[in-house]
């Protein structure tokens, strides 16, 4: 074979760029390298990547959770809101056994729903207060400090009024009378005369009910947010999921009920919109150098900040509304004296004083202002429906903002917030130990009794009916209602409540993330634990982050194989053009193949000769085009692909995708490179073979 | 003494569509070793396809066709490429070099599809015959540094450096000019004197034949007269003139 293979490599060497066709086949193969080995490696870091973005996130490497669950766990969500599992009742007994498999290190509880929250409006917000004011006046009488606080809270209402007046004429003008309903007009008018704010001190709760049913809800500030959390444990959570880092406030307290916002939600959902949109003119735009002249996307921006100047005048009593117009006129250098127009200046925005009226908005008017319209420290309400259909609440403090490390702007992780177990469960609507506890005591102060559904009709409403008493009209006080064990549940002191963890661990979760060890032996464990759910009759459905993550994880391999499907038809296309070039190479050459036939060349010669020509021109090009495309990658990890939008940030795990190369991308780019270049060779090589050894003797042309 | 090549009523015909062309109409003839043979004839009398017989590149449509001792009607592909490869030599009409191929890769060739010789006995014997051919002085040459004359004497140390029993040669001289043609059969003729190679060459050019030491006239495919070489090139050159 030694004299055969040399000869062989030294024709295909000598070949290598002895025509045309093989620069041409050579160019493709070069290109052809250049695209797997860069498309390899963004696949692949792109994978890894978004994996790193799963499992840090929220998913862990496996997600374990009941097997009686009629539909999949999906992290995040899927079509129609959230997937209807079935819980895991003694999340405790799960986690130990999982514990004992030697590939776990932890097993964290979750549970993953979502509530619709409303934040009342600017003008609910003022009518509370004040009708708190007024109730503190009626219990226990006036005082100079109160009648000055409700004098100021009155001003403030009717600055309100007057915003909401100058907008309904500001619509008069778009759209036609009968857009606009008259009963509001009505209404609006009525507020602001001087004699409904003289009668208001007669009769101030009468007063205050107008302006809440006809008022109020003309103000369309209130928003309905839609709230999505996992309920976990949060000290194991913060401990298996170590990217996870607080920004604003503080963690949650061991054993305390709370709720943490997770900050891109936070910044995206519960800001101002105004100084939203700054901040996305900032970070979009300014800081990626853009120019807000060139871009429509800011100057819509800026429009809608200078027609929404209500947002922030509504915000303002009359002592902030001074303030406000006494900054912004020595900001501004102006001596208009109305702080609509005044803001409509401050934001007619361009790129030249962009920083400038930044930096007043920030400093100057924000202070006067709720930039957020929940503050770390509050309380957070939140009601959802229980998995039975009844509506449950609980108050949960916000304690803090926090987000994943490298996936600050990423969407799909900076939508889920954090919430304590406990709390989880009673929206859930489980009956933990205390809640039975506290409607044991409800019956007894209530006199409530257990009827047998038998004799239900004769107890209620027969002649010797026991249960129904006669009801007295009174006032209810909490205070006397809640005794003992039931009114140490109340709201403050549930909130105060330290958990044990034995109190967290024994109880619902609706799915665990189960962290290993060794990542590596994800499929093993996968098993291990399917096993041990079997044996133990634990009813576990144990899955992998991958199909944890749902739609995304479906997307992303989706995306994988459309672009499989893409660089499949380049091959194929490669393919058809390299067998076109071989062959015409082949027929090109068949003075000379016959002439080596008639000397005394095997077909199988031949067929080596084609073959080897094409793996050395494969290798030769297909080396430079793995080099190029090194080159490329290398060049791409250093500078990074921007994200291009929210949803990349969690593909990306970051704000830019730092691609890297492994041995087996280049070794597989080579290989499927060789093996196209050869499976297209195979005809033209086989023709070659046929060729006559008798056409040596014709004359050449 | 034993016809190293024998050729019994030998028909071949070549399919044109539906028309079978006749090319040999039965030829039979003995070449034994040591001849310097040449076939001569007009154009189309089928000088080239009883070379391509001999020479096992073609198969006949009947009859027999001995190389050496064996029927080449019965030997497979493979076997009838060793047996060009072991036996044969070939000289082309157009030289048939392998362009890309160094003239000391050229002659080699051969040499490394028989896998018989280590590298340092092929590089004598390639060495060696480019010596007799006068080339020793342009081994790293490519073919397309060389004359003509130059390309055929390649081409003919080619065909020797596997010492075969016969050398064929289609028109040798055909693409030269005479002074170089001549030398060619001179070379050719010394080796076959030299070496007791046989040589078997077809042209039409009567000096050339006027080497030969028996020459096989064709004409439509028959073999019309049989002589040797003093008369045929006397008669050879009468036709001429």
């Amino acid at each position: 074979m030694g004299g055969h293979f040399l000869v062989l490599v030294r024709l295909a060497l000598r070949n290598l760029f002895a025509t045309k066709l093989n620069i041409i086949i050579g160019v493709i193969i070069l290109v052809g390298t250049m695209l797997v080995v860069v498309g390899g490696a963004l696949l692949d870091s792109m994978d890894a990547s978004m994996s790193k973005s799963i499992i840090g996130s929220a998913a862990g490497h496996i997600q374990v959770y009941s097997a009686k669950s009629k539909e999949e766990l999906a992290l995040y969500g899927q079509m129609g809101g959230e997937p209807d599992l079935n819980a895991i009742p003694d999340f405790s007994k799960v986690k130990s056994a999982l514990e004992t498999l030697p590939n776990v290190k932890t097993v964290v509880p979750m549970g993953i729903s979502g509530a619709l929250v409303t934040s009342g409006n600017t003008i609910d917000v003022a009518l509370e207060r004040m009708r708190a004011l007024i109730r503190q006046k009626q219990r226990h009488g006036a005082s100079a400090e109160l009648e000055g606080q409700i004098h100021s809270q009155k001003d403030y209402l009717r600055q309100i009024l007057r915003v909401l007046q100058s907008d309904t004429k500001k619509r008069e003008l778009i759209v036609t009378e009968r857009a606009i309903e008259p009963e509001n007009v009505a209404a609006l008018q009525q507020a602001s005369s001087e004699e409904f704010w003289r009668n208001f001190d007669r009769d101030p709760l009468n007063s205050l009910e107008f302006l809440e049913n006809r008022i109020a809800p003309q103000a369309s500030d209130a928003d309905l947010f839609y709230l999505r959390y996992v309920g976990t444990d949060l000290e194991d959570f913060q401990k298996s999921f170590d990217r996870m880092k607080i920004v604003d406030g503080q963690i949650i307290p061991p054993g305390r009920r709370g709720f943490l916002f997770a900050k891109y939600f936070y910044e995206n959902q519960l800001k101002l919109k105004t100084a939203q949109r700054l901040d996305k003119i900032k970070k979009r735009y300014i800081e990626l150098g853009k120019t807000i002249a060139a871009n429509p996307e800011p100057k819509q921006w800026i429009k809608e900040n200078q027609a929404q100047t209500k947002e922030i005048i509504l915000q303002l009593d009359r002592i902030k509304t001074d303030q406000a117009i006494e900054r912004l006129q020595r900001a501004l250098g102006s001596s208009e004296t109305d702080l609509d127009a005044l803001l409509r200046h401050l934001f007619d925005i361009n790129d030249a004083n962009f920083n400038q009226r930044y930096q007043t908005f920030y400093e100057q008017i924000a202070p006067l202002l709720e930039l957020y319209r929940i503050r770390v420290g509050d309380i957070l309400t939140i009601k959802a429906f229980t998995r039975t259909g009844y509506v449950e609440s609980v108050n949960v403090p916000v304690y803090g903002t926090f987000q994943f490390k490298g996936m600050e702007d990423a969407s799909l992780a900076g939508n889920l917030n954090l919430m304590d177990l406990v709390s989880f469960r009673d929206l859930y609507g489980y009956l933990t130990s205390e809640k039975a506890e506290e409607i044991k005591k409800l019956k007894q102060v209530a006199g409530a009794e257990s009827i047998d559904r038998a004799d239900a009709e004769e107890q209620l409403f027969g002649t010797g009916r026991t249960v129904v008493a006669e009801a007295t009209p009174g006032l209810i006080d909490d205070n006397q209602a809640f005794t003992g064990g039931a009114r140490a549940l109340r709201r403050e002191e549930l909130i105060r409540r330290v958990y044990s963890k034995e109190e967290m661990d024994n109880g619902v979760a609706l799915s665990a993330a189960v962290i290993l060890k060794d990542p590596k032996k994800l499929q093993q464990t996968i098993r291990d634990i399917q096993a041990l759910s079997e044996k133990e009759h634990l009813d576990l459905k144990p899955i992998s982050w991958q199909t944890a993550a749902g739609l995304i994880g479906q997307f992303v391999q989706l995306a994988k194989y459309a672009l499989y499907v893409a660089v499949f038809i380049i091959f194929i296309v490669a393919l058809v053009i390299i067998n076109n070039a071989m062959m015409m190479a082949a027929m090109q050459r068949v003075h000379e193949i016959g002439t080596m036939r008639a000397i005394g060349a095997q077909r199988t010669f031949v067929l080596g000769l084609v073959l080897t020509e094409i793996i050395v021109l494969g290798l030769a090009f297909g080396t430079g085009g793995a080099l190029i495309g090194t080159g490329i990658v290398r060049w791409l990890n250093r500078v990074g692909i921007p994200a291009p939008n929210d949803w990349f940030y969690f593909f990306f795990s970051g704000p830019r995708l730092h691609p890297w190369l492994t041995p087996g991308n280049l070794i597989a780019a080579l290989l499927i490179v060789l093996g196209i270049s050869s499976i297209s060779t195979l005809y033209p090589a086989f023709v070659a073979t046929r060729v006559a050894p008798v056409r040596a003797m014709q004359t050449e042309e | 003494m034993q016809p190293i090549v024998s050729l019994n009523n030998v028909v071949k015909e070549y399919r044109l569509g539906n028309v079978s062309v006749p090319a040999l109409r039965g030829v039979s003839l003995e070449v034994y070793p040591r001849d310097f043979l040449s076939i001569a004839g007009p154009s189309g009398s089928g000088k080239t396809t009883l070379l391509n017989l001999i020479g096992c590149v073609d198969t006949a449509t009947s009859g027999a066709v001995q190389v050496e001792g064996q029927d080449t009607m019965n030997l497979s592909d493979r076997e009838l490429t060793n047996l060009r490869l072991n036996t044969l030599g070939f000289i082309f009409q157009s030289f048939n070099l392998v362009s890309v191929l160094s003239v000391f890769q050229n002659v080699e060739f051969p040499l490394l599809l028989q896998r018989k010789l280590s590298r340092r006995d092929r590089r004598d014997r390639v060495i060696t015959l480019l010596e007799q051919v006068g080339l020793a002085s342009h081994v790293n040459h490519r073919p397309n540094e060389l004359s003509g004359g130059q390309r055929q004497r390649v081409a003919v140390a080619r065909a020797l450096v596997t010492q075969p029993r016969i050398v064929l040669a289609d028109e040798p001289t055909a693409n030269l000019d005479s002074v170089t043609g001549n030398n060619i059969i001179d070379l050719m003729k010394s080796l076959n004197e030299k070496s007791g190679t046989t040589f078997i060459f077809s042209t039409h050019d009567a000096k050339v034949m006027s080497h030969a030491n028996a020459v096989i006239q064709l004409a439509d495919g028959k073999i019309v007269d049989k002589n040797g070489p003093a008369e045929a090139s006397l008669k050879q050159v009468a036709e001429v003139r």
